[in-house]
């Protein structure tokens, strides 16, 4: 429409106690300014609301603007706003990984969540979604991974077990075609490398 | 969130309600290891065998670990050795069943299928002389498993070959007296037998089948118990057709995850991938226990009234949800209820609520008969000949296939307890019920086809 290099690109994060109506309030206050969302993630944990978005501001909106505006939309004290430029990322390395699903079921220890993540990101292995909870002392971690290619999966493997030795937990490494071919309806030989 | 419910579930099936493939059956063509001398043709037929399937272990672990389920059993099944082995007499075929045996020591595995006979309208020269080295073979061997398919809904019943394996099972247990007449149960003996079946003692590969084909069945009666228990928990109004979809996407799901396992191991192998038996096969483990799926439906002790609904709806279900799940659906694909490979049902018969016809009842709505019965020791040979009639009466009736496992325990009684040990467990020896058909079975000849064969 002509209007692209009109405008400046922002990521937007709100956190909030859940209620009904912040991502109308937050969406109407920067709308106010002109500005249109083309990207929005929204999750709620224990009652608490995050959101991350990316918005395009007309040139002549500042950051000290839009983030002023997404404050006033909530209460005072309400929202914790955070409004930062946007910069496109370097180009990711091109290489081949695939995906897995680590799972940590056990006792619930303080150290843990870092012991398992520090093990992963020391074997270049990216963290996509990640998901804990704890009931009853016990601890639930689900994380999507990506594991290059190159990486050996059984070593990983073994060696997941050996860095989470003194913590008792119960750790697999399992390739996520199980969880889709389970989980959905297409037929498994149309899973990514089954054909 | 979605992907961590669908994770949870799947985490839960694997890691604490027993879901497991319970065998990967590598079906190899023997065909071309025919030859008129014995010694040649032992030789290529273990070099077959151990080219085909020397990483055979190897592969199932690596399988295994990269999609956390276990692989339990680790199978080789070939084409029906009475057939490869025609023209040989029985001393050739004794040194082939031992050739097969060390084939199987050597490449790891637990047992090698296939010392089977096709015989459902008549038997060769070849086959007779099969059948009659069983009780030799399945004594002197540790890890070869022989079947017969007797019956055929398109031929009806060899009752010729049924007299001949009575003498073989009586025999046959004589010889492993001590281990309770083990020998046994290495041998199934059937009515329209699958050729494409993982499960022992069965598998073979058949002669419709490619060169070299991975079967594979997987397992989860314990799966199936917990997702009823926990329907009925969920404080949903549950009734019987609810407990049904229940079973059915449990059985999508158990069915999806053998189908990748087996196309993964067929790739790593080289080899054509067959098909998924979704028979929902226990194991003498407390959880893995089929009679413990009809105990969470409600039937208080297996073999009361309603048993045998409870069987058909289970069958029923879990073939449903297999079908969706995937198109490589075959083998048996069924309910198991192997006497004393499951404690449920074995217990259930110690009580006196799972009787010899109870148990055929069953099996006329599932899969796959009178499977690791314990008989009297004294049982005679046209006896056991004539319980296997009734049952593959049933399959051959009702188009399906049926067997039976018949373990005739030298030296007890009724009432005694037979042990095979492992995963063939330990159940109490039924009672035969007395009345006598001798002079039925010792008619011989064949059971013409039935009617239902006219379907052309």
């Amino acid at each position: 429409m002509g209007k692209r290099g009109a405008v400046n690109t922002y990521i937007v994060t709100v956190m909030a106690q859940d209620r009904v109506g912040i991502v109308r309030d937050v969406s109407r206050a920067l709308a106010m300014l002109g500005g249109n969302i083309t990207h929005i993630s929204q999750t709620v944990m224990r009652g608490y609301f995050t959101l991350i978005l990316s918005v395009d501001m007309p040139k002549e909106r500042t950051l000290l603007e839009i983030r002023q505006a997404v404050e006033r939309a909530g209460e005072v004290g309400e929202f914790e706003v955070n409004v930062r430029p946007f910069e496109e990322p370097p180009e990711p390395e091109q290489k081949s990984v695939e995906r897995f699903t680590l799972s940590l079921r056990g006792a619930d220890r303080s150290g843990l969540i870092a012991a398992a993540t520090s093990y992963l990101a020391d074997n270049r292995i990216n963290i996509e979604d990640v998901y804990a909870y704890v009931h009853d002392g016990k601890a639930l971690i689900l994380a999507q991974v990506s594991v290059p290619e190159d990486v050996d999966v059984e070593e990983l493997q073994t060696g997941l077990q050996e860095a989470l030795k003194d913590f008792d937990v119960a750790a697999h490494l399992q390739h996520e075609n199980i969880f889709k071919a389970t989980s959905e309806v297409q037929p498994v030989i149309g899973l990514e490398g089954m054909r | 969130m979605k992907w961590v419910e669908d994770i949870l579930q799947t985490v839960e099936m694997l890691q604490s309600e027993h879901l497991d493939v319970r065998a990967v059956s590598l079906g190899i063509d023997l065909f071309d290891c025919a030859d008129q001398d014995v010694d040649r043709a032992c030789k290529l037929a273990k070099e077959k065998i151990i080219a085909k399937a020397a990483s055979l272990v190897r592969v199932c672990e690596s399988v295994s670990r990269r999609y956390g389920i276990p692989i339990v059993n680790k199978r080789v099944a070939v084409s029906p050795v009475a057939d490869v082995m025609a023209g040989h007499d029985s001393s050739g075929l004794v040194q082939f069943a031992h050739a097969l045996d060390e084939a199987a020591e050597e490449i790891g595995i637990d047992f090698i299928g296939g010392y089977s006979a096709l015989v459902h309208k008549g038997m060769t020269t070849s086959d007779r002389r099969l059948i009659e080295t069983l009780p030799q073979v399945l004594s002197e061997t540790s890890r070869l498993c022989a079947s017969v398919n007797a019956a055929s809904t398109k031929s009806g019943i060899n009752v010729d070959a049924l007299l001949l394996l009575g003498d073989v099972w009586v025999d046959a247990a004589r010889r492993t007296a001590e281990s309770d007449g083990f020998a046994c149960c290495k041998l199934s003996v059937f009515a329209n037998m699958p050729e494409d079946n993982p499960f022992m003692a069965g598998a073979y590969k058949g002669i419709g089948e490619p060169d070299v084909v991975v079967n594979i069945g997987v397992s989860g009666p314990g799966v199936v118990k917990r997702a009823i228990e926990r329907l009925l928990h969920s404080g949903r109004k549950c009734d019987l057709g609810t407990i049904a979809e229940e079973i059915k996407s449990t059985a999508f799901r158990v069915t999806r995850s053998g189908e990748l396992i087996g196309r993964e191991v067929a790739k790593a192998l080289g080899a054509e991938f067959g098909i998924v038996d979704l028979s929902l096969a226990p194991t003498p483990e407390v959880g893995d226990s089929v009679g413990e799926i009809f105990e969470a439906m409600g039937i208080a002790r297996v073999g009361a009234p309603g048993t045998t609904a409870a069987v058909a709806m289970l069958n029923d279900a879990v073939k449903k949800g297999g079908a969706f799940a995937s198109s490589s659906v075959g083998g048996l694909s069924g309910a198991f209820i192997p006497l004393s490979e499951d404690a449920c049902l074995a217990r259930a018969a110690e009580a006196g609520h799972l009787s010899l016809e109870k148990l055929e009842a069953m099996t006329s709505v599932c899969s796959v008969g009178l499977d690791m019965i314990a008989l009297p020791g004294d049982t005679s040979p046209e006896t056991l000949a004539a319980i296997a009639m009734d049952e593959l009466a049933i399959g051959v009736v009702n188009n399906k296939t049926t067997s039976v496992r018949l373990i005739p325990v030298p030296n007890k009684k009724a009432g005694d307890r037979a042990v095979f040990g492992g995963l063939f467990g330990e159940c109490p020896i039924l009672p035969v019920p007395n009345g006598g058909s001798d002079a039925f079975v010792r008619k011989a000849g064949r059971i013409p086809a039935p009617l239902v064969s006219l379907n052309n």
